[in-house]
């Protein structure tokens, strides 16, 4: 005799009528010739019988609750008002918002303003110019600029301090002058240097 | 008859009667399944309030993606799924484990005292219990599909879960009520 290779969901989808219309006579032909699938179907049908019989003895007949419609009005009186979700109480908030801006312009006008300036205080002007990189590059070049200054005006104040310990070489004097002179160019040093040397050529 | 789609049409417009209507369609359907849950008349009267106090208040923003009916049946499993586990969590004083009591449920009452349990009354009662011992989610979909004459598609939607899972939950269901009441008639007491 050839195993029977049938699910226990069949056997269960049949009892339940759950198989179609070609799969439940699929099935019963093969129950024709299979003891154990029949020996199940009778067995779960058994049991949903009995569970039937159990139940509808429990209650024979649809009740219904007393007083439901009476109850349930006097309950959704006594309850707190819904609470909405946060999402929706947003929602609520800014669509109320936006028909009140609509409906008032003038009061729409005060509150953008207000609100304008609210985020310039608290957040900064969202609106400014991003200048951060330039300020950084001017700072930059001046400080190079100054450096060039200050190294000038260095060079400028050793000729001086040792023209007074040369008076024998007086070239010296005039070349180290010269060449102050060439790196103050477009500056007010240049001008110096440039008197500077004038004042040494009279001295010769 | 108008149908249910168009009283909660009605509802949203306003009309305090459409929600009267639906609740007299469903009062009975709800509060039976509701009944065979709990097996308590006061929980389950409770219950079946809870349940349109909530359909209530969420119908108007209720957008229908299920039946009406479906989604009634939704708000009364999860109530009956959230009894059943706060009741679970009450302290109960139990002298024997469920093993003890599964054993005499199927076993002590037929066969010990076979004359009391041959009684109609008593062996209603005994396969009830055996109903009540499966699992909340078992007996949701049992119930669902067994008395309120839903499809497995239909249970599907109700719970929440895949058509698989719910045939899954119904046949655990059917073996484990077969497993506990094969005794009585294999004893030939029924």
């Amino acid at each position: 005799m050839q195993k029977c290779k049938t699910s226990e969901a069949r056997v269960i989808d049949y009892v339940y009528g759950e198989l179609d219309q070609s799969q439940s006579s699929a099935f019963e032909q093969h129950l024709a010739t299979c003891s154990k699938c029949t020996r199940k179907v009778y067995s779960y049908s058994h049991v949903l019988h009995l569970v039937d019989d159990a139940e509808s003895e429990f209650l024979p007949v649809a009740l219904a609750p007393r007083n439901l419609e009476a109850k349930l009005y006097k309950r959704l009186a006594d309850a707190p008002p819904e609470k909405n979700s946060i999402l929706s109480r947003l929602s609520n908030y800014f669509s109320n918002l936006l028909l009140v801006l609509h409906e008032q312009k003038v009061a729409s006008i005060c509150i953008f303003s207000i609100a304008a300036i609210a985020v310039a205080f608290f957040v900064g002007n969202p609106f400014r110019p991003t200048t951060l990189d330039i300020n950084r590059i001017n700072s930059a070049d001046a400080r190079i600029e100054q450096y060039r200054h200050n190294d000038i005006q260095r060079n400028l104040e050793d000729v001086l301090r040792k023209k007074h310990l040369r008076h024998s070489d007086s070239w010296d004097t005039v070349s180290q002058l010269n060449r102050v002179k060439d790196q103050a160019q477009g500056t007010d040093w240049a001008n110096i240097a440039k008197n500077q040397l004038k004042r040494v050529h009279s001295e010769f | 008859m108008i149908d249910d789609e168009m009283l909660v049409a009605q509802f949203k417009s306003g009309s305090q009667k459409a929600f009267d209507e639906l609740m007299k369609r469903y009062e009975r359907r709800i509060f039976g399944y509701l009944l065979r849950s709990v097996r308590n008349y006061e929980d389950a009267e409770e219950l079946t309030l809870e349940v349109f106090f909530k359909a209530y208040r969420a119908l108007g923003t209720w957008e229908p993606k299920a039946k009406f009916s479906t989604w009634l049946y939704t708000i009364a499993s999860n109530l009956s799924i959230d009894f059943h586990r706060a009741k679970s969590r009450q302290p109960v004083y139990m002298l024997e484990d469920e093993d003890v009591i599964e054993k005499r449920l199927i076993a002590t009452d037929i066969s010990s005292n076979p004359e009391k349990n041959l009684e109609d009354k008593e062996r209603g009662r005994i396969i009830r219990e055996a109903v009540d011992e499966l699992s909340a989610k078992q007996k949701s979909v049992f119930m669902l599909a067994r008395y309120e004459g839903m499809q497995i598609k239909e249970v599907a939607e109700t719970l929440g879960m895949a058509e698989g899972t719910v045939k899954i939950h119904l046949h655990r269901a059917i073996k484990k009520l077969q497993t506990l009441l094969r005794p009585l008639w294999e004893n030939n007491e029924i």
